[in-house]
């Protein structure tokens, strides 16, 4: 029989098995393609002339990216990751910095144009927020239903948006926050932290 | 020579007694590990494969304490491992799969690709090596399972029920190489066929109820179905049935004169 593949050392490398194990190549296309649906949108709802526009641009792209993020996570052989040699935390915190400050770098793109509000701080805000929770809820619900509670989140404060603008938002509505600095990102950086520390100690909660 | 010793072995899930102050010693060879469904078999399996923490109590393996992290990670280089179940990625061949095992346990990178040819070519998949794992059938995937626990040639093999789903040619030929690699690991096999146990095994443990029920040879125990009033289709599944039913009388007696 002819084999599909050879024994290519590339494919047998255990860095490039382990992107592949969790979809890296895929999860890093589907950021990609977030942060192009979100220039076209921020372009498509002429979001320059009223930076109030940005708001469904700076929150839903963080929660897809979060998603994406989350969904990575997943391993299908917790089993057996778990008789590996080496302690699994150094590997789960440089998947979850790599993707997050990949998410970090390219959504802001998205509202380069402006600067005072729902800016690129506010997005790069929303996007550790997001994936804080998100990482969270992987360690509690697994990886694969980890976008849940963000999307819950998300639109809670997407559809309660009118009730929630003007004056002084409350620490929990830091998604909508549209300056920079303050409570807002006092709460976001606290979720990444809370949430990433949970997944780099616990890891995702093993599912079928 | 003992290569695991396990003293006082507590396991618990919430309210369940999984395992009840065990005390075991395996050495070189072949273990069957026998006992009816929830007696604890896949519980010491996890604790002995170092991917479940036991409630107390202690595992010596390879001269390694597995409670502390150095002694733990020098065990895993040496430690193989088939779950009841165990996922694959789907994109994955099978030489990707059993590499990907390979570089988990640390092996020299240099010496994986000649390893996992090796492996995958003693479970007789060697034909199959290039093929994605979904594409196998469930005995194929099965085997896949078996190389990888064995890829790294290990000083200590747990397979937890690795004949499910083989065809009977297959367990033969499975039979063989427990034989041959129980010739220099320590390999213990969780099962539930008894023919299994008898044909491959060169010592028995029986567990019930998370305690010890009996230990022996195959031998002895099939000398146990001749003997004693058990019921089975053979001596060896008269001699499990019988040694399960004195455990449980013999505990029942020890309850009451507890009370």
């Amino acid at each position: 029989m002819r084999p599909e593949r050879g024994a290519d050392p590339v494919t047998t490398a255990g860095p490039v098995l382990y992107a592949r194990s969790r979809a890296l190549p895929q999860t890093i296309t589907a950021l990609a393609v977030t942060t192009l649906l979100a220039i076209w949108a921020a372009h498509a709802l002429d979001s320059y002339l009223d930076p109030d526009r940005q708001v469904p641009v700076v929150a839903l792209a963080p929660l897809f990216a979060s998603a994406v993020i989350g969904t990575s996570l997943h391993t299908a052989s917790d089993e057996l990751d778990r008789t590996a040699v080496r302690p699994w935390w150094r590997r789960r915190l440089l998947h979850l910095l790599t993707l997050t400050a990949l998410a970090t770098a390219l959504l802001p793109l998205a509202v380069l144009t402006s600067t005072q509000t729902f800016g690129p701080p506010a997005m790069i805000r929303n996007v550790l927020g997001c994936t804080g929770l998100t990482a969270a809820a992987a360690v509690v619900l697994g990886a694969r239903l980890s976008w849940l509670p963000v999307f819950g989140y998300v639109s809670a404060m997407y559809l309660g948006i009118a009730g929630l603008r003007g004056g002084a938002l409350p620490a929990w509505a830091w998604l909508l926050e549209p300056r920079t600095g303050g409570t807002a990102w006092t709460t976001a950086a606290t979720l990444f932290l809370l949430g990433g520390t949970a997944y780099v100690i616990r890891g995702a909660r093993p599912t079928p | 020579m003992t290569t695991i010793q396990v003293a006082g072995l507590h396991v618990r899930h919430r309210k369940t007694v999984a395992l009840d102050s065990l005390d075991l010693d395996f050495g070189p060879g072949v273990h069957g590990l026998l006992g009816p469904n929830g007696a604890g078999k896949t519980s010491l399996i996890r604790v002995l494969a170092t991917v479940a923490a036991p409630t107390g109590g202690r595992v010596e393996m390879l001269g390694e304490d597995i409670g502390d992290p150095r002694g733990r990670a020098a065990v895993r280089r040496r430690l193989g491992y088939l779950p009841q179940e165990f996922g694959y990625y789907p994109g994955f061949t099978v030489r990707e799969f059993v590499a990907y095992m390979a570089w988990l346990k640390e092996m020299p990178a240099a010496d994986t690709p000649a390893a996992v040819e090796r492996a995958v070519a003693r479970v007789g998949l060697a034909d199959r090596i290039d093929a994605k794992i979904k594409t196998l059938s469930g005995g194929m995937v099965r085997r896949v399972g078996i190389a990888q626990a064995i890829v790294n040639e290990p000083k200590v093999l747990f397979l937890d029920e690795p004949t499910a789903g083989l065809d009977p040619e297959q367990r033969v030929e499975f039979r063989e190489m427990l034989r041959e690699l129980g010739a220099t690991a320590t390999v213990l096999v969780s099962t539930h066929l008894v023919e299994d146990v008898a044909a491959a095994c060169t010592e028995v443990t029986l567990i019930a109820a998370g305690r010890l029920a009996y230990r022996g040879t195959p031998d002895s125990l099939t000398a146990l179905g001749t003997t004693a009033d058990g019921i089975g289709d053979n001596p060896i599944e008269r001699g499990y049935t019988a040694a399960l039913r004195a455990h449980r009388e013999s505990a029942a007696v020890r309850e009451v004169a507890a009370r």
